[in-house]
């Protein structure tokens, strides 16, 4: 695998139903490290499938898959390297609706062996980051959908991961916050150096990237 | 957060169904405890009425089902006085019958020369003096309960008997029942010549074992010896029977409160399948999921567990108050609420065990794709 490279997939494939829908169809991808890259395609062209290969989410049928230096083919449990190196922000937020703002960004710290008081204190500095201090308290319920969001995010942040996933981040927000959590992404990238790789069918989204890839029928579109 | 507190949170997400689930297996639990609590009264009450007087052991018939149908010879009291190492012995006739609210009012008969024998103490009036007069003395419950005292009569098969004495030996049942001669008694029962049992005494530096064998080698035959109260039970199956019902009762709470479990924790777990998808996202091992179900499940129990140990002793006080305090003798022991909480344990990790495991196996994409 080259150093400078974070993600290495050499013809990947995937299919679904027992053989029934190819999902992807041979996919070779590069993408270097601290890179914003966004996938783009129409609906069931593969990308979000894409994405979970990489998340170690789901197993390939054929090919390679090299993320920050793991084999993904070969482990059988990828928690840890989910727990190491991925950050997850989904199109929901998928927060878990009983527990307050900052005890959801504390959830992925349990695998870190973390202290009560390191895991706070960590949560804490992150939803300062976003901007949300004064909702530490408060129940996912009791926020707007762009706070919502940007708490997903910073609950993406706490195993500080090499890599950002973003499956259609903005895909269920307002144009006015979903230009606030693009924001807040690229400061990432920028500030932070992440690798992120976001998930969009919005052309206008996916120009925020230094790079584009498509996904056509499984495969990306040269 | 600690993780101890997320499982503690996690089960009243949905109170509703949370409270109905703990109080169907509190009601378990209750019965149990309840339970528990009237055999653990009615083994003591037992083991006092072998014990009675300070006797060492009591002799009964070999082969029978129950103490209460025991009968032998009373020429057996004889023979066994002259057992080496005896000090005293005494044959008493036990006999129930229904006497106001109590059905099962104890009638005791025994030689008034060895009332001794039974500790009792004479709290007014006298013990009965002969053994034609028809005379009783009354114990301190049934003397309550049936509103009588010194003076007063009580018809027994159509004939009075005059109550010449109340008494208290600490024991429920006899205190809730009388004493008389063990003619008179013979005589209500129609058993003349026979006594249900024999109390004896042994000498000073005497062995029992040595004792109680030697009468086993000599009359094995009709009679038996026990000691104890595990001897009682080799020979009692009344005994026998409370213990296998309670443990009966036990499994058949675990079996109704481990499927409520099952269907309360899958439930909930069906709810929450794109929250599991999430964990796993964020990198929780299956072992991590596969503790927070089952620690909540065990979590739904405990509490469970708790209010049917309250519902068990309320039970307990609301059957008393009732009318049932002179036969009811209830014994609030740890071992008992320990039990309670063994099977609420059990009902936890059984019941949760198949929900937490699907949990824990849910394959991540599957469950964050999950509507």
């Amino acid at each position: 695998m080259n150093e400078e490279n974070i993600v290495e997939i050499k013809d990947l494939r995937k299919s679904f139903d027992k053989g029934k829908v190819t999902a992807l169809n041979g996919i070779d991808l590069e993408i270097k490290k601290g890179e914003f890259v966004s996938i783009t395609g129409p609906s069931g062209s593969g990308k979000s499938t894409l994405l979970n290969m990489i998340g170690a989410l789901d197993r390939a049928d054929e090919g390679s898959v090299h993320v920050a230096g793991y084999d993904l083919t070969l482990k059988n449990d990828l928690s840890e390297f989910r727990s190491r190196e991925i950050g997850f922000i989904f199109q929901l937020h998928n927060l878990i609706p009983n527990l307050s703002v900052l005890e959801n960004v504390e959830i992925p710290l349990f695998e870190r062996n973390l202290s009560g008081e390191e895991m706070r204190e960590r949560a804490l500095k992150l939803l300062e980051y976003m901007g949300l201090s004064d909702k530490v308290n408060r129940k996912p319920t009791e926020l707007s959908g762009g706070e919502r969001q940007r708490v997903a995010i910073a609950r993406a942040l706490a195993n500080e991961p090499s890599i950002i996933l973003a499956d259609e981040p903005t895909g269920s927000l307002d144009s006015k916050n979903g230009q606030l959590i693009l924001e807040h992404l690229r400061e990432l990238h920028e500030k932070e150096k992440v690798t992120l790789i976001m998930v969009t069918h919005d052309m206008n989204v996916a120009s925020l990237a230094n790079r584009t890839i498509e996904v056509l029928d499984g495969r990306i579109k040269t | 957060m600690s993780f101890i507190s997320l499982i503690v949170k996690n089960p009243f997400r949905n109170k509703t169904r949370s409270i109905l689930a703990i109080i169907g297996i509190a009601i378990g639990i209750a019965t149990i405890v309840a339970l528990g609590i009237v055999t653990d009264g009615l083994k003591s009450s037992t083991e006092d009425t072998l014990k009675a007087g300070g006797s060492d052991f009591t002799v009964m018939e070999s082969n029978i089902s129950d103490m209460l149908f025991s009968s032998i010879d009373e020429d057996y009291v004889d023979k066994i006085m002259e057992t080496d190492g005896v000090e005293d012995a005494v044959g008493v006739l036990t006999a129930v019958q229904p006497i106001g609210d109590n059905p099962y009012f104890i009638i005791i008969g025994i030689d008034p020369a060895k009332l001794y024998l039974s500790e009792m103490e004479i709290t007014s009036g006298s013990a009965f003096s002969s053994e034609d007069a028809k005379e009783l003395v009354m114990g301190k419950v049934a003397a309550e309960n049936l509103n009588k005292t010194v003076g007063d009569s009580l018809t027994l098969n159509n004939t009075d008997y005059k109550i010449v004495g109340i008494y208290q030996t600490g024991n429920l049942q006899q205190d809730g029942g009388v004493f008389m001669s063990l003619d008179n008694a013979q005589e209500i029962q129609g058993e003349e010549g026979k006594v249900t049992m024999i109390y004896v005494k042994i000498e000073k530096d005497a062995n029992v074992e040595q004792i109680t064998q030697s009468i086993e080698d000599k009359y094995g035959n009709d009679l038996t010896t026990v000691a104890s109260l595990e001897d009682l039970q080799s020979v009692d199956q009344g005994l026998n029977v409370i213990d296998t019902a309670s443990w009966a009762i036990s499994l058949l709470a675990i079996v109704i409160g481990g499927v409520g479990v099952i269907n309360t924790m899958i439930m909930s777990v069906y709810e929450r399948t794109r929250e599991i998808g999430v964990l796993k996202a964020v990198g929780w091992k299956n072992r991590r999921i596969l503790s927070m179900i089952l620690g909540e499940s065990v979590v739904l129990t405990l509490f469970a567990g708790v209010v049917g140990i309250v519902m068990g002793v309320v039970a307990i006080q609301v059957i008393l108050a009732m009318g049932m305090s002179g036969i009811i003798e209830p014994i609030y022991s740890l071992d008992v609420f320990l039990r309670g909480f063994l099977v609420a344990l059990i009902v936890g990790l059984v019941g949760g065990f198949y929900p937490a495991y699907r949990a824990s196996n849910l394959p991540p994409t599957e469950a964050l794709r999950y509507e």
